[in-house]
């Protein structure tokens, strides 16, 4: 167990966000599913009482009666805020104070650094670089992500949960999220950040970072495992496997958004175009984990080989 | 209700977090507020810190050098200066008061109150002139010209003060005004010149009385340090930065440390054991290096713009690519500038790392730009030649196509120009062949001038004993400690397979059996003629003489007689000469085939098969002595006497079988033995080891330090100078711990340097960088200088330095002789060169070099040509011409002499004149004859200095006077003695009894003698001695 | 057998000194009279004297004549051929020209120079006498009696080297040296055989063996010395003694070999 370089992994200044990361996410994760919680069993109350709801109409709970059913934004809210602003100001200054720029040598064409990392919030696309093809990693992806991103609210066809932390109102969108951010941002950057030393070399926390290490790894091409030789050979069985795979996660995803007669509810609200695009949004983001364990556990390269992109 | 029914956003109260986090905010304001005035600014304490010492070091020296100054003004020559200068004063005091009151009383108040109206007049004409300049009108022009003559008509009275200070009224107009002005003005000029020609001795007399005191105060004048008293009572803290513009460099060091350019010399003791305050220990550099010009980090290295921490400010924080230069390798800071250079001036340490690097043969194996200068300008040369050629056959062409041209073009014109085109052609093609010419001489000289490091491998047959081969390839260290050769890790296979190629490459020739010469006279020899100068004998503790070349103590075990006769009579002589172009060495059949005579040497070095340049000489830079052959033998005879009795050698001859030849030819060439050793087969070798030049400056990422990094880096080693260090302290260091196949071993083999050379090479590594500032600040002299540079390469390839002293300060090889510390023995040192250039006529040392015997009778050149009273003996190195020419010229340049010298001419000498110096000589009281050589065997065997006839080719007659003025002055402890003459008046005269016809002789005696020396004669000699002098 | 010999020719030789003892030492205060001159300059009440001799063992040299013949002046100067000074054995088996010293062990002051000079004289080619002491920083008067010229270079590995030249009958010299240092040196390049030694010392006890090979330093605090004999030829030896108050030692050398 190699302690120092932990240290010298996790006292870059360029990591130490991800550090806080490790902590900061879960931590407000806890948090805001905290209060959803609080608030569900308060909607349970409200939907079991319709009286209470006539006069209640703050989501906070356990709710008393005789308590405002509104409070000012001065002094209630302004005050909380700026307590935060104070705290946070103190935190900046003091790290500024601590910790100064990492600046490191003029570049040297000639020498690039080893390993050669970009930054932290970029480490994610960084990391995706290892399971698919520069031009889907660095490309499709990140666009697909922006776009994702930018689809959600016309494809989101749940109405409740505005302004209010919620749970089982939004159990699906919530899972989807956390897996998206968490289960694959967040733990990519956290990898690229700290497991990934020289030569973009797996090395678990705690392992000397060692240029001379050497492995013996052999990735293998889905084609040529079943013995498929030649280009359009390749293409057509890639097709044909991806094709397996999107009906397949199609038929997944379909049941997972229709298990419960809530889910089925806002399923009903959907139109064809909008469910087709999450559909296929969905599948998308779970390609990211398929493919990182062919990779990482049956060492698959490539599953589909085209002369234009390789998945 | 309740309190915790109470709503909790509405009640509860954020005054305590609020509170505490305010005071938090206030507290990191604090430390952002000190870390930004002090955290940050390290310097700030320094320079108080600095300000405090100072001021009290100076307090406290002060006194002490106001006393000594005391002391000289109490002193009776300043006292007496004193007086002298006040009584020239008070004699011209009357005068000079005279003087003042009249130009301070009368003149000048009297010019100033006469100003005011001429101004005004003047100034009313001049812009009426304007308007005259001006006007169209012929009549307005005239009008104005009337009022310009009333204007100066015009009669003003002016008040003027008198010398009693009252005013009279004067009525004056222009023209009289202005000549009143004149006047005064011309008699101010006149008095004050009065004055001061009166002044002029009492003037005089006081700047002796200044000088007087300045040349008796060691360090500095009262009045320098009151002046830094001052400037430490006004000092103010700030940034201290040298800013040089055109590189754009900034160099902060001196915001701590500030001693370093200080007028006084400061210590760290006396600057209360702070080391960062004191000043530059070295002035002397700084004079050649203004900081102002060149900053400090170009040296020095280190972060010059960081002030944050004395770490991130010596660039010893990570990712500084020049980190300040450590103690023992602070002059690699020299190196990225003086690149052409093998000695730098004031580096004795990077000197001794090239020195290393280019003797103990490193750059046989490591490319480093300019250190195989000869084998490159060789190329150079030949490339130049072919190009030259081809030219001259283009223009030859292109002259004949415009000589047609001419012959048929109808138009004579036009005819002529192209004929002239055609002659111009012509000449310059004249011009090329000169050119080629030069070029093919110097190609020539160049073969010559290229030497090997080691022994040529091509004579071991003859040379060697069988036996002796592997013995010495198992570890040359431990056969002769120090030696050149490095230690190979061989195993016992390769070392057969090694040694059996070398020998069976061997050339075979015959030798003269050689009868025994006495090894007694041999030591003798060995010990007086110069061999020491290089090679050193003895082991362990009596180890004696140079380290330029092997020590001897064993070579009896390994030489055979016969052959170390022939080495020892001309190391230079070949068995075969060796053809470049064939690329093989030319035998007696390829002479008789040619029907030539078997003779290779300097006057016949044309291959008989191609006309090519031959090799003649072995590539070794021993020089030959001009021995007899019967002292050689001796000698010899004493070398092979130089054995371990009890050493052993186990059987050989496994030498013979030529099985082993190919792998032994493949291991020769896989370890580069062909880049020290001439071997045959492999001349042509090329170099198997990185290039160096940049080394210093390789990313450290690029410098293998393979299963060593982390330790490297845990050590604090994981640097460039930890790198040298340790690969030169163990060449297989970095294969610790590795799997390897044995060839793919490093290769590198250990010299077993001593820790001071590990400093020297890697200080000389570490400056080997791409270098920070621009090439423009480089040391590229093209005046003399230059000459001076090239003259070390060639100084330092023959070790001149182990016999004579060749710049001020160095020793010699001699001095450290034990033998040479007898009083009699100190006058058998080779001479000092120091000043030779302004000593003896180029012209002439061209000739010596070439042939120090100085004579064409080949049974007469075993002798020294100049001082053959020295058993030493100035060798023959066989210089090419281009070598001489270094060597004259460095010489020249060393005592800025111009060049080329033309002598300056002495009028003759009148025969009264001639008798004169000849009594003088001949006199008791100047006994020259009796230390000078005179030619007379008997006389010379005590003779201590040259002969007299060879003043006139050989000297310069300025310096031959200076030198009998005073040659402990030139080379102190000379057996020539000092204070022959005396000054008399502005001439020097013997010091001695003079004979009676010098009485009224009223010119310079010692220019007398040089004018009867440089006009001395055979005959002349011969008539002294017959008058009883020096015999 | 040979070392039984020389003993006994030591054990005589001493006897000899030893009876004939009060007569020599009158003679041999003038002998080393400028050489111990300055010890006088010391007056402690307490002061201490040591004397001694340097006995010589082995074969007794015969000093190599000179050959002057290359200069007619210094030849005529003697009726005799002279001989090297280089090492002369007296007849009482003791050596002549030991330069003996404190080596160490002396408090450490400044002692007072003399202002009187020590001569050495150059007397028909050759320095008189051979071997002197001086002070650092007393002077030498160096005269030059012969009608010839000749140059007075000292060769000392510490102090300064000079190298001049002193014309026939010239006016005296007066020179000194700074530093400690035993012996120097002192050659004339024009007569290759003329040889002197002067040994510099910081302290005024010192003196040089003369006729009969004896020394006596005077002055001396009380205290433990080490004493050290300097030949030319034959080298350095030293001995430890002890003097107290008032006390007088004896400290004796064997030399040669």
């Amino acid at each position: 167990m190699d302690f120092h370089q932990l240290w010298t992994i996790f006292s870059t200044p360029d990591n130490v966000p991800i550090v806080l990361l490790l902590f900061v996410v879960p931590f407000y994760t806890w948090y805001g599913m905290r209060q959803a919680f609080a608030n569900d069993r308060l909607i349970g109350q409200l939907e079991a009482d319709p009286a209470l709801a006539k006069t209640h109409h703050r989501k906070v709970e356990p709710w008393k009666p005789g308590w405002a059913k509104e409070v000012h934004v001065w002094p209630y809210l302004l005050r909380i805020e700026f307590l935060a602003a104070i705290i946070v100001t103190v935190i900046l200054m003091v790290w500024s104070i601590t910790l100064n720029a990492p600046l490191e040598e003029p570049a040297n064409p000639t020498l690039t650094m080893n390993p050669a990392k970009a930054p932290w919030y970029f480490l994610g696309l960084q990391e995706m670089l290892v399971y698919f093809d520069p031009w889907m990693a660095g490309v499709v992806f990140p666009s697909l992500i922006i776009i994702g991103l930018m689809v959600i609210p016309y494809i989101d066809a749940n109405p409740l949960g505005n302004g209010y932390y919620t749970y089982k109102q939004r159990k699906f969108s919530i899972l989807t999220f956390l897996f998206g951010f968490i289960a694959l941002w967040v733990s990519m950057i956290v990898i690229g950040t700290i497991i990934r030393g020289p030569g973009w070399m797996w090395f678990w926390p705690g392992v000397t970072w060692d240029h001379n290490r050497l492995i013996f790894e052999v990735n293998r091409d889905l084609p040529d495992l079943f013995g498929i030789k030649g280009m359009v050979g390749k293409l057509i069985f890639g097709a044909i496997v991806m094709g397996i795979y999107f009906v397949g996660a199609w038929i997944g995803m379909h049941k997972l958004i229709t298990r419960t007669a809530f889910n089925k509810k806002i399923y009903t609200r959907m139109s064809l175009l909008q469910y087709s695009i999450m559909q296929v949004f969905l599948i998308l983001m779970l390609l990211l984990p398929v493919k990182m364990l062919l990779r990482l556990v049956f060492r698959i390269k490539y599953v589909w080989i085209t002369p234009w992109f390789n998945i | 209700m309740t309190d915790q029914e109470k709503d909790p956003v509405v009640h509860s109260s954020l005054s305590k977090p609020l509170f505490i986090s305010s005071a938090l905010l206030l507290l990191s304001l604090g430390w952002a507020l000190y870390d930004e005035v002090y955290g940050t600014r390290p310097w700030k304490g320094y320079e108080a810190r600095f300000a405090k010492v100072y001021s009290r070091f100076l307090k406290d020296t002060l006194p002490q050098e106001a006393a000594s100054e005391q002391k000289i003004k109490a002193s009776a020559e300043y006292k007496d200066l004193d007086r002298r200068a006040q009584a020239a004063e008070d004699a011209v005091k009357s005068q000079v008061a005279e003087i003042d009151r009249k130009v301070n009383l009368e003149l000048v108040p009297r010019s100033l109150a006469l100003n005011e109206p001429f101004q005004e007049v003047r100034g009313h004409v001049g812009a009426l002139t304007y308007q005259i300049e001006i006007s169209k009108s012929e009549s307005g022009k005239e009008s104005m010209r009337k009022e310009i003559e009333e204007l100066k008509k015009e009669v003003h009275t002016v008040k003027l003060p008198t010398a009693d200070g009252s005013t009279e009224k004067l009525p004056m107009d222009f023209a009289t005004m202005d000549k009143a002005l004149q006047d005064w003005k011309a008699e101010k000029a006149k008095l004050l010149q009065q004055r001061v020609d009166l002044m002029k001795p009492a003037t005089e007399l006081r700047a002796k009385q200044m000088k007087y005191l300045t040349d008796r105060i060691s360090d500095v004048s009262e009045a320098t340090l009151e002046g830094l008293r001052n400037k430490m009572a006004t000092f103010e803290a700030g940034i201290r930065q040298i800013h040089v513009k055109d590189v754009d460099l900034v160099d902060r060091c001196e915001s701590c440390h500030m001693g370093v350019q200080e007028p006084v010399t400061l210590t760290k003791a006396a600057m209360g054991g702070e080391e960062a305050f004191i000043s530059h220990p070295d002035r002397e550099l700084l004079k050649v290096h203004d900081p102002e010009k060149f900053g400090c980090t170009p040296c020095h290295g280190g972060n010059g713009v960081a002030l944050t921490s004395v770490e991130k400010a010596h660039g010893y924080n990570e990712h500084w690519l020049w980190p300040l230069h450590a103690k023992e390798n602070l002059e690699a800071g020299c190196q990225q500038c003086h690149t052409q250079e093998i000695v730098t001036e004031m580096a004795p340490t990077l000197d001794a790392g090239r020195e290393i690097f280019r003797l103990r043969g490193c750059m046989a194996c490591h490319r480093y730009e300019g250190f195989d200068r000869d084998p490159d300008e060789l190329s150079g040369v030949n490339q130049d030649i072919r190009q030259k050629t081809q030219e001259r056959a283009e223009m030859m062409r292109e002259a004949g196509f415009s000589a047609d041209k001419g012959d048929r073009t109808r138009n004579n014109d036009e005819a002529q120009k192209l004929y002239q085109h055609a002659n111009d052609l012509k000449v310059r093609a004249s011009l090329i062949d000169a050119k080629i010419e030069q070029d093919d001489d110097r190609a020539r000289s160049l073969v010559r001038e290229i030497k090997k490091v080691g022994p040529s491998l091509k004579e071991v047959r003859m040379k060697m004993h069988k036996e002796w081969l592997p013995e010495w390839l198992k570890d040359p260290h431990k056969w002769r400690p120090g030696t050149k050769m490095p230690t190979f890790r061989l195993d016992e296979g390769e070392i057969k397979a090694i040694a059996a190629f070398i020998w069976q490459s061997g050339v075979t020739g015959d030798l003269p059996h050689q009868p025994a010469g006495d090894p007694e006279k041999g030591k003798e020899a060995f010990e007086t003629r110069g061999c020491m100068a290089c090679h050193s004998m003895g082991e362990g503790g009596e180890k004696q003489g140079g380290t330029f070349a092997a020590n001897l103590s064993r070579v009896g075990e390994k030489d055979n007689y016969d052959y170390l006769v022939r080495w020892v009579h001309n190391p230079r002589q070949r068995t075969l000469p060796y053809c470049p172009f064939e690329k093989k060495d030319v035998t007696a059949e390829d002479y008789q085939r040619a029907g030539l005579p078997f003779v290779f040497d300097t006057e016949h070095s044309k291959c008989p098969n191609d006309g090519h340049e031959l090799l003649v000489m072995q590539m070794t830079p021993m020089p030959s002595l001009r021995l007899t052959e019967a002292e050689a033998r001796d000698i010899a005879s004493y070398l092979e006497t130089r054995k371990h009795p009890d050493a052993t050698y186990a059987n050989a001859d496994y030498l013979d079988d030529p099985s082993l030849k190919t792998h032994g030819q493949f291991l020769v060439r896989f370890y580069g033995c062909a880049g020290c050793h001439e071997i045959s087969g492999l001349e042509e070798e090329q170099r198997i080891g990185t290039e160096l030049t940049k080394e210093g400056s390789k990313p450290i990422e690029r410098l293998d330090f393979a299963l060593k990094g982390h330790q490297a880096e845990h050590d604090g080693w994981y640097t460039h100078k930890g790198f040298f260090e340790h690969k030169l302290e163990n060449p297989a260091v970095y294969d610790q711990g590795k799997e390897k196949a044995k060839l793919d071993r490093l290769k590198m083999p250990n010299f077993n340097l001593s820790k001071p050379e590990i400093d020297q090479l890697a200080t000389f590594l570490l400056g080997s960088v791409e270098p920070s500032i621009p090439s423009r600040y480089f040391y590229a002299p093209a005046d003399q200088r230059r000459d001076i540079i090239e003259g070390w390469w060639v100084v330092r390839k023959y070790n001149c330095m182990g016999c004579h002293q060749v710049h001020v300060g160095q020793t010699t090889v001699f001095m450290t002789l034990p033998r040479y510390q007898d009083p009699d023995w100190k006058d058998q040192r080779p001479p000092t060169l120091i000043g030779e250039g302004a000593r003896v006529n180029p012209q002439w040392l061209m000739g010596f070099l070439n042939n120090p015997s100085l004579t064409e009778k080949p049974d007469e050149m075993d002798r020294d040509g100049v001082r053959r009273y020295l058993h030493a003996r100035m060798p023959t190195f066989y210089f090419s011409d281009g070598e001489i020419q270094k060597i004259v010229r460095f010489f020249a340049a060393m005592s800025s002499q111009a060049s080329p010298y033309i002598a300056d001419r002495l009028d003759p000498l009148s025969d009264q004149e001639r008798t004169m110096a000849r009594q003088l000589f001949s006199s008791e009281g100047a006994p020259c004859l009796k230390c000078h050589a005179t030619g007379d065997p008997k006389h010379d065997s005590h003779a201590t200095a040259p002969n007299f006839l060879l003043a006139k080719e050989r000297l310069k007659p300025g310096w031959a006077r200076r030198w009998m003025l005073d040659p402990a002055m030139m080379s102190p402890g000379t057996a020539m003695p000092s204070g022959l003459f005396r000054p008399e008046g502005d001439k020097m005269v013997f010091a001695g009894p003079t004979p009676a016809s010098f009485n009224g002789y009223t010119k310079d005696h010692a220019q007398l003698l040089v004018r009867y020396m440089f006009q001395f004669t055979p005959e002349e000699l011969t008539r002294l001695r017959a008058s009883g002098a020096g015999n | 057998m040979t070392k039984l010999l020389i003993t006994c020719g030591a054990a005589a030789a001493l006897l000899l000194v030893s009876c004939g003892g009060s007569k020599e030492e009158a003679k041999k205060e003038e002998t080393a009279a400028p050489a111990a001159a300055p010890a006088a300059a010391v007056d402690d009440a307490n002061a201490a004297t040591v004397t001694g001799k340097v006995s010589f063992t082995g074969a007794k040299p015969t000093p190599r004549t000179i050959d002057m013949s290359a200069n007619p002046v210094c030849a005529r100067a003697h009726t005799t051929a002279q001989r090297s000074e280089e090492a002369i054995v007296n007849d009482n088996g003791t050596l002549r020209y030991t330069f003996v010293w404190i080596k160490s062990g002396l408090p450490d002051k400044q002692w007072p120079v003399p202002a009187t000079n020590v001569s050495l004289e150059q007397d028909g080619c050759m320095y008189k006498p051979h071997v002197i002491g001086v002070m650092a920083g007393q002077g030498i008067e160096i005269k030059n009696d012969d009608a010839t010229n000749h140059n007075i270079h000292p060769l000392p590995k510490i102090n300064q080297e000079w190298n001049e030249s002193q014309p026939p009958k010239g006016d005296a010299k007066i020179k000194s040296f700074a530093r400690e240092e035993v012996l120097i040196p002192v050659k004339c390049n024009v007569h290759p055989w003329m040889r002197a030694y002067i040994g510099v010392v910081s302290h005024p006890f010192f003196a040089v063996t003369g006729e009969d090979g004896t020394f006596t330093i005077k002055g001396l605090p009380p205290g433990t010395y080490t004493l050290e004999a300097v030949h030319e030829k034959y080298g350095t030896k030293d001995v430890q003694i002890t003097v107290g108050a008032k006390e007088s030692k004896t400290a004796d050398f064997t030399m040669g070999g």
